[in-house]
């Protein structure tokens, strides 16, 4: 079969670029490797998604089915429970193989949008030792068994990482009537949102741990105890510090990867500080027609955001060959996206994201293009945490030869 | 022997006191000392051409750890009779009952895991060794040898991949590739296929991740790679074929004699009896030969660590490959130290660091330590400079359960006639067993023939078991077409390894009942790979329960007592 563009996942950046493709007439299909359209979202019961695009606190398969619904009116193609296992590229465009209930499939197209999502990072990722019992979960697994199982991951519970992810969790069992024993953070700040710190552990009277972390697990069926060091300056665990914790589970919240098994398939460069493929203004990688958007492009904390880079990635049909310009970051910043400008494309309203490397007061942000400053913006205060976006009118590009994205105190 | 020549050099060396006795087959040494690593080394110099060490120097100030036992009681075995009871359901317990299923005889194994290889059998890197590190005549080397030889048809029969691409030891330096030669010769006299050198050029070409440091290798091609808890598995499922009985959660607590033999095994699920006992128990077999009053060697626990890499990382080699001895490690060339380890690619096509060795006191101290997996990866990753500590997906420990005199012992007892001992079964334990499980069986026919037993083949042994379906293994017709029979084959649940719902199916109707998230694991590879779980491990765990009729809040993780989840929502 042939397709304009596959879109590959059908969660919150995956269905904002097929309803998008699809208004500007093209023939899309959504491989979606669950049984259900949605991602993550499925399983975020809470509310708090869509302020930014809607205006309003919805939960998560509430704003997941705003999006559902629409591409139900559409002419785009879904298969779900469908999960590709290979892609190649030719002269004639995307060659995919994909397999589902109906058997192996394989489809054509022109362009293709990587919206394959995130993936936890897990208790081995961060070294924790010890025996292996039952009651180690990462919080986007504990929250599927919660949420979709409706089983308990346990009565009494560690939770280390203190991201949306993990507070969110906490406020979640304390209400299914588990006791959070407390929130352990090896950070000296908090990961999550600041609402987030209120609304889930203030609220609820759940003591939030900074610079500690856990190091190790004891328990021989379940999980027993846990091992909590307190960690210096590089987040190294300080000997001598351990205490035990009682509780027979522990919830990981200690970050998202972004999934690019498919990318990196296709030779797609990926930068390491988003984890995420490099990209132009138009979410367009350094394959040519190879897309990449949402939290397979760089980890978001707004689903928000997450759409709206789906709708630029849809957007960005190649209308000739492209001129890529790196754009430098310089000072302290964690990451920028995108990281190129595509100079032979429409450069005016640039949509860029970008993370503070670490909590900083009265900073400004300034963008140059050959050394003249063509935006700034200033802020009292960044958070890692908490992304930030603006939209660069980088149109006087053509010709540059050097665009830097600097952060400096005011 | 001189024991007291040896008992002043330890008084000596390490400060302790030794009290030592002997008899026709043993040297028994009681004393105390306050560190377990001198412990060892004091049992290993008591080690004497033709006896073994029971070593009773007790760690000061350290309580051993009660046996791990199964949470249940019942009486499922109570009263029942069997020809051969198989103690351990490790690779030798399995391959020893599956070979007794050859003949008409009543075969019970008990395991006290909810499944069979959850000991050393489970984790372990999977080389199947040439054989290139024996030094002398010994069990080890005739059963490593032999077994590995036929590795690749017992393999076929049980349905279990096996992949024989050989191993490369690096040299870094012309004179340990001079002193190789040594190797080789010995190699050839001990009949392991192939052993040759390889120059320079040759091995950049094979392993260009070398390139920059290696002067040369020593290629064994028959070391092979299998998946060593998928032919444990494999070994149990054919004995059940063929009509042997596994018991799980089964641990034997004690046994009760009459006239010097083993006449009852007592057990948590109820005491049976046994014409003749196997003790295949791993780190536990010199604790069950004390139960039939028959303790002549020690078991010193030696934990493993391996560290599991993602496929994906950057400059991994495409062999296996293990630096050769250094210069100033030359005088111990040819000693455990160039035999496994390094990096091995397993029969899987994963990669795996490793493994390590530390004496421990405690037998099912499986836990992994920080000390463990940086000396690992600090050790093991020269031959890999470009790999990073990120490359790390997973990792695991193992005991190891070898005797001080470090060889199998493989024979009857000399004092109880009707028990067999299969002990002190470590590295290349999972080599040998295909070969030594032949002549284990042999030994029980031999003894129940004496016994006056009848003992007869069995017309209906079939030795094939069906291999699983795996469906990412075929190419795109067959897959299709597999799909098309049956739709589950195209539902994938693991993505991380491509497993369908289908395959997790499969997994669950196995013949031993064996209905855990491990067990999943262990059978198809579901949460093995980069997520580790995360998004499959919620799904299996609603698959468990519908396929077995039960609630999501019944299923195990592995053992009894190790459920996924504490209750329902609301109700806890």
């Amino acid at each position: 079969m042939d397709f304009d563009v596959v879109v590959v996942g059908g969660g919150p950046a995956g269905l904002a670029a097929a309803i998008k493709a699809d208004e500007r007439g093209e023939r899309v299909l959504v491989i979606e490797r669950e049984a259900r359209l949605g991602g993550i979202l499925k399983q975020c019961i809470h509310d708090g998604f869509g302020v930014v695009r809607f205006g309003e606190k919805l939960s998560g398969p509430e704003y997941a089915d705003r999006f559902i619904s629409q591409l139900k009116q559409t002419k785009v193609q879904t298969s779900l429970f469908s999960f590709v296992t290979h892609a190649e590229k030719s002269e004639k465009g995307f060659h995919l193989t994909y397999v589902c209930k109906d058997g192996v499939k394989n489809v054509r197209c022109n362009r293709l949008i990587l919206a394959t999502g995130c993936r936890e990072r897990t208790r081995n990722g961060i070294f924790i030792h010890g025996d292996r019992c039952a009651g180690v979960y990462t919080a986007g697994a504990a929250q599927n068994l919660v949420n979709m199982l409706g089983v308990m991951p346990g009565k009494k519970v560690v939770i280390l990482g203190s991201g949306d992810i993990g507070l969110i969790m906490a406020r979640r069992l304390t209400l299914e009537g588990a006791t959070v024993v407390g929130v352990y953070e090896a950070k000296p700040t908090p990961s999550g949102l600041t609402r987030n710190i209120h609304q889930c552990l203030h609220d609820f009277d759940i003591p939030l741990h900074l610079s500690q972390t856990v190091t190790r697990v004891f328990g021989e069926e379940r999980l027993q105890e846990v091992e909590i060091c307190d960690v210096d300056d590089k987040m190294r665990p300080i000997a001598g510090t351990e205490q035990r914790v009682q509780c027979d589970c522990l919830v990981l919240a200690v970050g998202l990867i972004p999934e690019n098994e498919l990318a990196r398939s296709l030779t797609v460069p990926l930068d390491p500080c988003t984890k995420g493929a490099f990209v132009d203004q138009n979410c367009q990688t350094l394959v040519d027609g190879v897309f990449a958007c949402g939290n397979a492009l760089h980890v978001n904390d707004l689903v928000d955001y997450v759409s709206e880079s789906g709708e630029i990635a849809a957007c960005g049909a190649a209308s000739g060959p492209r001129k890529l310009l790196n754009i430098d970051k310089e000072g302290k910043l964690l990451y920028i996206v995108p990281q190129r400008l595509d100079v032979n494309a429409p450069a005016d309203k640039v949509v860029m994201y970008f993370r503070a490397s670490e909590e900083l007061q009265n900073q400004c942000l300034t963008v140059s293009v050959d050394g003249e400053t063509v935006f700034t913006k200033n802020y009292r205060r960044l958070l890692p945490p908490e992304m930030e976006r603006i939209v660069l009118d980088l149109g006087k590009a053509a010709t540059a030869q050097r665009i830097v994205v600097r952060l400096e105190d005011k | 022997m001189n024991y007291e020549k040896i008992t002043k050099k330890v008084a000596k060396q390490y400060g302790v006191d030794v009290e030592v006795s002997a008899d026709e087959r043993s040297v028994f040494l009681r004393g105390q000392c306050g560190n377990w690593a001198d412990i060892v080394a004091i049992g290993k110099m008591y080690v004497t051409e033709g006896k073994h060490v029971v070593n009773d120097i007790q760690l000061i100030g350290h309580t051993e750890q009660p046996e791990r036992l199964p949470k249940l009681t019942d009486s499922a075995l109570d009263g029942t009779s069997w020809d051969v009871v198989v103690i351990g359901g490790g690779i030798s317990g399995c391959a020893v009952a599956r070979e007794l299923t050859r003949y008409k005889l009543k075969v019970l194994l008990v395991e006290k895991h909810s499944d069979v290889a959850r000991g050393a059998s489970g984790a372990n890197n999977g080389m199947v060794h040439a054989g290139i590190d024996l030094k002398h005549q010994c069990l080890k080397l005739k059963y490593g040898v032999g077994g590995n030889a036929i590795y690749g048809d017992v393999c076929k029969e049980l349905g279990v991949d096996f992949r024989r691409s050989g191993q490369y030891v690096i040299f870094d330096s012309k004179l340990i590739r001079f002193f190789a030669k040594g190797t080789v010769k010995r190699a050839t006299r001990h009949g392991i296929p192939g052993v040759r050198i390889l120059g320079k050029d040759e091995i950049a070409q094979v392993e260009p991740a070398v390139k920059d440091f290696a002067v040369g290798a020593l290629y064994a091609p028959s070391t092979g790679y299998v998946s060593p808890y998928q032919l444990t598995i494999a070994y149990a499922e054919n004995a059940v074929q063929n009509g042997a009985t596994v018991s799980l959660n089964t641990a034997v607590l004690g046994m009760e004699m009459a006239d010097g033999l083993v006449a009852k095994v007592v057990t948590n699920r109820g005491t049976l009896s046994a014409k003749c006992v196997v003790n295949c128990a791993g780190v536990f077999a010199d604790k069950v030969a004390a139960m039939a009053g028959d303790r002549y060697f020690s078991i010193h626990p030696r934990r493993g660590t391996d560290l599991m890499l993602d496929p994906k990382a950057e400059g991994v080699p495409t062999q296996t490959i293990s630096m050769g001895p250094s210069l100033k490690s030359v005088s111990k060339f040819g000693s455990g130290s160039t035999k496994g380890g390094g990096v091995i690619r397993t029969a899987d096509g994963n990669y795996l660091l490793g493994p390590d060795a530390v004496e421990i006191p405690d037998r099912e101290d499986t836990s992994t330590n920080a000390q463990s997996l940086a000396n690992v990866f600090a050790k093991h990753s020269q031959v890999c400079p470009t790999l990073r500590r990120s490359d790390i997906i997973a990792y695991f420990s193992g005991v190891r359960a070898p005797t001080y005199e470090e060889d199998f012992i493989i024979e009857r007892s000399a004092k109880v006639a009707n028990l067999v001992h299969v002990a002190g079964i470590q590295s290349p334990g999972i080599t040998a067993a295909p070969l030594f499980s032949k002549d284990v069986a042999e030994i029980v026919r031999q003894y129940l023939l004496s016994a006056g037993e009848q003992v007869v083949l069995n017309d209906a042994f079939d030795p094939v078991r069906p291999r699983p379906v795996k469906a990412r293994q075929l190419d795109d017709d067959a897959r299709d077409k597999l799909i098309q029979s049956d739709p589950d084959f195209g539902k994938i649940i693991c993505r991380c390894e491509e497993i369908s719902l289908g395959e997790i199916k499969q997994a669950l109707h196995n013949p031993l009942g064996v209905h855990t998230i491990d067990g999943v694991k262990r059978r198809v590879r579901a949460g093995m790979g980069r997520c580790q779980g995360g998004f499959c491990m919620p799904l299996i765990t609603d698959i468990i329960a519908k396929e077995t009729n039960g609630q999501c809040t019944d299923v195990a993780k592995d053992d009894i007592g190790s459920n996924v989840a504490v209750g329902k929502i609301k109700e806890v």
